[in-house]
């Protein structure tokens, strides 16, 4: 099934309307059919581990028609994975393609918009652009991978109000299975969480609630209730990016905080220079900890990347190196 | 002395309104009127429709004068910040609006095709067009 999708997505962008140019797809003859797509490298080294391992291979099918609009994500995640502990050699493959994501959009009018199928939740900056070669270090956050689901299953109704700046208000709603639970954070079937952002000049602020149910037989705690308040600032030289949240049972606290502050410098459009201060408690797991990650990412051009970076953690034996190559097409 | 110094001052001041370059946001004459940030919004195709028409925003070529000073004043973004904005749609399933060549192409285009809008240089205006928004340089 998987190499039919590959093939038929070759065969058509051979069909290919306009002339290609690397990360911005291709147009499949003059259908509303956009094709494109993605994949990572990456090598971590941490004390005595060596990880080398084809991340993603993604491919994207997006277009519109009238007032609809539409997207599908296929992806291979960890496709190879090679470790040596030890040096004792592990390898893994996974050859599953996973649906990524898969929906339709409504527009109604300037100001609403309805979503319907799975998509990444609209959570926060970084987990709307989570893929390797768009966001600017190999790693993610932890506060990205344990607060909330990053993907949702079910309904997005957005309202979008233009007056001196611009405010958002997002309503997610999931009361159904997940499309692929492999292919989430958190094996869920509710997720009912609520958005608001303003976006003023270089500035934007968001802040994000919700509540969602962890099917996961091994946890302690199913309902859980999040939240994250998120800020950006962006000009053609920097950006700073800020996440901080929490989340809850009914009862108690299971992650008490984690958040993170990101810098970018840019010193040319090639070179850029990151800085990421992370913290976070996870009560339930017992796990706390500080990070000072540092990076530099390459990009000879911006479709695609090469990234390096170290992370100091506050227990040294996490402290690890990573390196990647990504590319966008 | 100093009052030949102040009308020089004042005649020069006038003279730069005077030969100031003038540009405009045109779209057909049924689009209702918008605002800085949703024309913004239009040509980061974060609007698509309004009153039920498509909007279809046009740009002028990559490296057109119009267009640099477009972008800067209107989107406030650069160049590189807008390729970079562009490359996150692609993974967002959004594309970049149309290009085409001159003034009198995105004028022609604006004036026949229903939710069309572009921008042109002030001293190609006719009345066959709607201003929705006005800048200088």
């Amino acid at each position: 099934m998987r190499s039919l999708i590959l093939l038929f997505t070759f065969l058509l962008t051979l069909y290919a309307e306009d002339e290609y140019q690397l990360g911005k797809g291709a147009q499949v003859g003059s259908l509303p059919l956009y094709i494109g797509g993605y994949f990572s490298l990456d090598y971590k080294h941490e004390d005595d581990i060596d990880r080398y391992r084809i991340d993603d291979i993604a491919i994207l099918g997006y277009g519109d028609y009238k007032n609809f609009s539409y997207l599908a994500e296929f992806e291979f995640k960890e496709m190879y994975v090679q470790t040596y502990k030890n040096n004792i050699k592990n390898t893994t493959h996974n050859n599953k393609l996973y649906a990524e994501r898969l929906y339709v959009d409504y527009n109604f009018n300037e100001n609403y918009m309805f979503r319907v199928g799975k998509y990444n939740s609209s959570i926060g900056f970084w987990n709307l652009l989570p893929v390797n070669v768009l966001r600017e270090t190999t790693s993610n956050p932890m506060s990205t991978n344990i607060l909330f689901p990053k993907f949702t299953t079910g309904l997005n109704a957005s309202y979008l109000y233009y007056g001196n700046g611009e405010i958002k208000v997002d309503v997610m709603l999931q009361h159904n299975n997940d499309l692929s639970y492999e292919y989430n954070n958190y094996k869920i079937d509710k997720h009912y969480a609520f958005g608001i952002s303003y976006e003023m000049d270089n500035y934007t602020f968001k802040l994000n609630s919700g509540y969602f149910y962890n099917l996961n037989d091994s946890v302690l705690y199913h309902d859980l209730y999040y939240m994250l308040a998120s800020a950006k600032y962006e000009s053609s030289k920097y950006q700073v990016l800020a996440e901080v949240g929490s989340q809850k049972s009914k009862n108690n606290y299971t992650t008490d905080y984690a958040g993170y502050v990101q810098g970018l410098y840019r010193f040319t459009e090639q070179h850029l220079g990151i800085i990421r201060v992370e913290s976070y408690d996870d009560s339930v797991k017992k796990i706390a900890d500080d990070m000072l990650i540092l990076g530099y990412t390459y990009r000879p051009l911006r479709p695609i990347a090469i990234k390096s970076e170290y992370q100091f953690h506050s227990d040294s034996t996490f402290n690890q190196l990573l390196l990647s190559f990504s590319m966008l097409f | 002395m100093k009052t030949v110094i102040k009308i020089s001052l004042v005649i020069l001041f006038f003279s730069t309104l005077l030969f100031a370059d003038n540009y405009v946001v045109i779209s057909g004459s049924k689009m209702k009127d918008l605002s800085h940030s949703q024309i913004k919004a239009i040509f980061l195709k974060k609007i698509t429709v309004i009153d039920n028409i498509n909007i279809v925003p046009i740009n002028l070529e990559a490296r057109d004068s119009t267009r640099e000073k477009f972008e800067n004043k209107v989107l406030e973004m650069d160049f590189e910040r807008l390729k970079s904005y562009w490359m996150n749609q692609h993974y967002l399933g959004k594309r970049p609006p149309i290009s085409m060549q001159s003034s009198d192409s995105v004028k022609a285009f604006v004036k026949n095709v229903e939710g069309a809008v572009g921008y042109i240089n002030a001293s190609n205006l006719d009345e066959s067009v709607k201003v929705l928004y006005k800048w200088s340089e």
